[in-house]
């Protein structure tokens, strides 16, 4: 109301705190307000936990006492109501709760229960065999089906794979152009020039100086029908080879008896070698290789022409066509001739009439030349082209010394490689035909004559101009007594170099008379030198002995020997002269005593002179037992030496 | 006393009327291998060769501006060869189209005796170095793949710097006047070993300052 005196009013709020205690003071000690956690355990406090409303026990009970409650509604509705939003937070807390104490007790209950083991004990479960099976056999039916599923799946799998590689090895003999391309390109020397594939089968990089140009392309093979079968041998690739590299060619190399005709040269046999094709090499790389053998071959062939053409030498070779002629020793002759037969030419060429005659093709000389060919390209190649210091210009390190050490003509040409690759091939071939001849020599002595024995003994090692064989002279059974005749031959180029044992050094010529003179004078020494030996042995004395006797009638092949052996005793004499024409002549020296007419004289008058060896008897040789000459003569010393 | 009056005018007649051929170019150190690997299977098959070198490098300095230089090289790898004296004149000015730098080149082989007479002609020398390295040749190239090196102390070979971590290439061929299907060959030779190693016509001329 205004207008009044103002009152006083004054507000306090009201007391949060309750009072606990008034001191006589007047001061108040409030009661400390809960804190949060013991305001929590107020609350809890209030938790009822008998009453659980949303157990599910709790639910069936709840149904019948719903029902008694149902009766009672309006007072229980007052409790529920009255507990409900108290304890609303709390409720699933609680019930939680209690459901947990629940359990805990009967578990509790449970095992103190089996502890005391006097109303319920713990049995393992016994493992019933009978029972125990039927889950095996089961195991083994579902192993064994999820195992076929697994097996399955890997047979599938393998399945794929095996085809996908039948196909890639399918496609592979199918050959694909550019693996073909690439193999080809791994052995042959391929550039791309515009849009052709161009190769080089020259020598040129090899050092070859042949102004060939050894181009070949490479082209698609596309002549194939699509829809009829692949061909076994077809291949994507094909090579186009210049048209003079056509086919294949050889050079053959033969000596043969000087022909008595000339006219008929230069058209050799083109024997054409049969092409065995390996399968295993593709047909490109055949054709390749036969191309670059034909090249080859007629780099040699032109260098040998030219070569024929330039040097000159005593006898001059005769080039014609496609054959070097030309004359190693008289009365022989070495043809080289280039046999070219191309793809074109049938069979009906000269070869028929050649298959007859046996090929005295010499096999070696024709290796020898393709082997000298590629030392003359590797020789243009060698370092000693190469200019020290880095330079100077390419050439020869002959020509570049030259200068700074003033060398003159003759000098340079020392130095200079003077043999060509025709005359190395002609003394090749002269040393391989005199090597030939000797041992055909030798080897009809041998055959020829039966005592002495005749042994060769050639070395496995040789040189291509030079050669050597061991030659013995032996008798049968006597060969240990009798070696007094071993010949070391040394066969050159064109001469043969004898070596005696004893230190001579004699040289042969080429000519097959003189060797065969030789051997056969050589022969008849050993005899006589064999007679000699066996004296030794014998116990006999050499009286005399003699290579080369002056007397009797003179042999025309070489000179008789003669040898004169006494007996131990000295009674018998044996006298041997061997010539190698007149053959053998055999003397006895008797003593005086066995003469049957012993002219009486008056100065020898004493009978120990009648021991003297006096007359000769010659022995009928060839009536003389014995294989051979020693032998017999032999049997002759032990028949004249008596026994005591 | 007066210089000895030097002919400029490029020496003519006889076989010395050689061209050179000449392309260049340089490989870092960690390319040598492949580089030498590609050059091998690019050249003729023969065995690789080194060398060791030593180059000298002569002036005569005349009246006029340009002094005359002359090279003499020999080999340290093969003492007993003989020394070898070149005379490269200035590049051709022709078309620009020619692939390849050409210079008229004259090669001389000379006794041991070079540098006194050189000394005793009036040359003095200029600089000199050691190269070593590779040579491959495919016909009639030359291909040359060196490391330059100093030497530090004048007249010892044996003590030497290397110039540079790469390798000069060098592709050259010596031919008659007139062929001018040399450079081609040359050209189509380069493009081989592209991308490895550029080879190009550098001007020794507009090198100097």
């Amino acid at each position: 109301m205004s207008g009044g005196p103002a009152v006083r009013v004054s507000i306090e709020s009201s007391c949060e705190k309750q009072v606990q205690e008034v001191a006589l003071d007047g001061t108040e000690t409030y009661v400390p307000p809960l804190s949060m956690s013991q305001n929590l355990a107020k609350l809890a406090q209030r938790i009822d936990f008998s009453q659980g409303s949303d157990s599910e026990e709790d639910g069936a009970e709840g149904e019948p006492r719903d029902r008694e409650w149902g009766k009672q509604e309006q007072e229980e509705e007052e409790g529920t109501v009255k507990f409900q939003p108290s304890l609303w937070p709390w409720d699933s807390v609680r019930n939680n709760l209690r459901s947990a104490l629940t359990e805990m007790c009967v578990l509790y209950d449970v095992l103190s229960v089996v502890k005391e083991k006097k109303y319920m004990a713990l049995d393992p479960v016994s493992q019933d065999p009978t029972a125990g099976k039927t889950p095996q056999v089961f195991q083994l039916i579902s192993k064994k089906k999820s195992l076929a599923i697994a097996a399955q799946l890997l047979v599938k799998g393998a399945e794929k794979l095996s085809k996908s590689v039948t196909e890639n090895q399918e496609n592979r003999r199918q050959r694909d152009f550019n693996s073909e391309l690439l193999r080809l390109r791994s052995q042959w020397k391929l550039r791309k020039v515009g849009d052709k594939i161009l190769g080089d089968l020259s020598y040129r990089s090899a050092g070859s100086l042949f102004p060939h140009h050894g181009t070949f392309e490479v082209i698609k093979n596309t002549d194939i029908d699509l829809d009829k079968k692949i061909p076994e041998d077809y291949c994507p690739l094909d090579v186009l080879i210049p048209s003079d590299l056509d086919g294949s060619a050889y050079i053959k190399v033969s000596i043969q008896k000087q022909a008595p005709d000339i006219g008929d040269l230069g058209t050799v046999n083109l024997f054409r070698r049969p092409q065995k094709n390996k399968g295993s090499m593709q047909p490109w790389h055949v054709k390749l290789e036969a191309a670059q053998n034909v090249l080859l071959c007629k780099e040699i062939f032109a260098q040998l022409s030219r070569e024929a053409v330039q040097i000159k030498s005593q006898i001059p070779h005769i080039v014609v066509k496609n054959q070097i002629i030309s004359q190693p020793f008289p009365g022989l002759q070495l043809s080289i001739s280039l046999c070219h037969s191309t793809s074109g030419e049938k069979k009906n060429n000269r070869a028929s009439p050649e298959k007859s005659k046996p090929d005295n093709h010499l096999y070696v000389l024709e290796h020898n030349l393709h082997q000298m060919m590629r030392e003359f390209h590797k020789q243009q190649l060698s370092s000693v082209v190469m200019p020290h210091p880095a330079t100077a210009p390419f050439g020869h390190k002959r020509l570049r010394l030259a200068g700074p050490l003033a060398y003159d003509k003759t000098e340079i040409s020392n130095l200079q490689q003077s043999e060509g690759l025709l005359e190395k091939i002609i003394k090749q071939a002269k040393h391989i035909f005199l090597r030939s001849r000797t041992a055909r020599t030798i080897d009809s002595l041998a055959s020829r004559i039966e005592d002495p024995q005749i042994q060769a003994h050639w070395s496995n090692i040789n040189d291509v101009y030079e050669s050597s064989v061991k030659v013995l002279i032996t008798s049968q059974g006597y060969e240990q007594i009798c070696k007094s005749i071993q010949l070391q031959l040394n066969i050159g180029v064109e001469q043969i170099r004898v070596v005696h044992r004893d230190g001579r050094v004699i040289t042969l010529s080429h000519q097959e008379q003189e060797l065969q003179d030789f051997l056969l004078s050589q022969m008849s020494q050993h005899q006589v030198h064999a007679v000699q030996q066996l004296a030794k042995v014998m116990g006999w004395h050499v009286l005399s002995f003699s290579n080369h006797v002056g007397l009797g009638p003179v042999e025309s092949i070489g000179n008789a020997s003669a040898v004169t052996v006494a007996s131990p005793n000295g009674e018998y004499a044996i006298s041997v002269r061997n010539g190698p024409e007149s053959g053998c002549k055999v003397l006895v020296q008797f003593p005086r005593s066995q003469i049957k007419e012993l002219p009486k004289s008056d100065i020898i008058q004493d009978a120990k002179w009648s021991h003297l060896r006096g007359p000769y008897k010659e022995v009928h040789w060839s009536k003389m037992e014995g294989r051979n000459f020693v032998y017999k003569m032999e049997l002759l010393m032990a028949a004249l030496t008596p026994c005591p | 006393m007066e210089a000895p009056p030097v002919t400029v005018m490029p020496v003519t007649g006889g076989t010395i009327n050689m061209m050179e051929y000449l392309l260049q170019g340089s490989v870092l150190d960690q390319a040598l291998d492949s580089l030498l690997h590609r050059l091998r299977g690019l050249c003729d098959s023969m065995e690789p060769e080194t060398f060791t070198d030593h180059e000298l490098v002569y002036l005569l300095k005349g009246q006029q501006g340009n002094p005359f230089i002359l090279r003499a090289r020999r080999s340290l790898s093969h003492p007993n060869t003989p020394w070898h004296l070149r005379y490269l004149g200035q590049p051709e000015v022709g078309d620009k189209s020619r692939h390849a730098l050409v210079r008229n080149c004259v090669d001389v082989a000379t006794s041991h005796s070079l540098p006194e007479f050189l000394n005793e002609m009036g040359f003095r020398m200029d600089h000199e170095f050691v190269a070593t390295g590779h040579m491959f040749r495919k016909g009639a190239m030359k291909i040359v793949v060196s490391k330059l090196s100093r030497i530090l102390v004048p007249g010892n070979t044996e003590n030497t710097e290397r110039l540079s971590l790469s390798y000069l290439v060098e592709l050259s061929v010596l031919a008659p006047a007139g062929q001018d299907t040399v450079s081609e060959d040359m050209r189509s030779f380069a493009e081989q070993l592209k991308p490895l190693i550029h080879l190009e016509k550098i001007d020794p001329s507009k090198q100097r300052h």
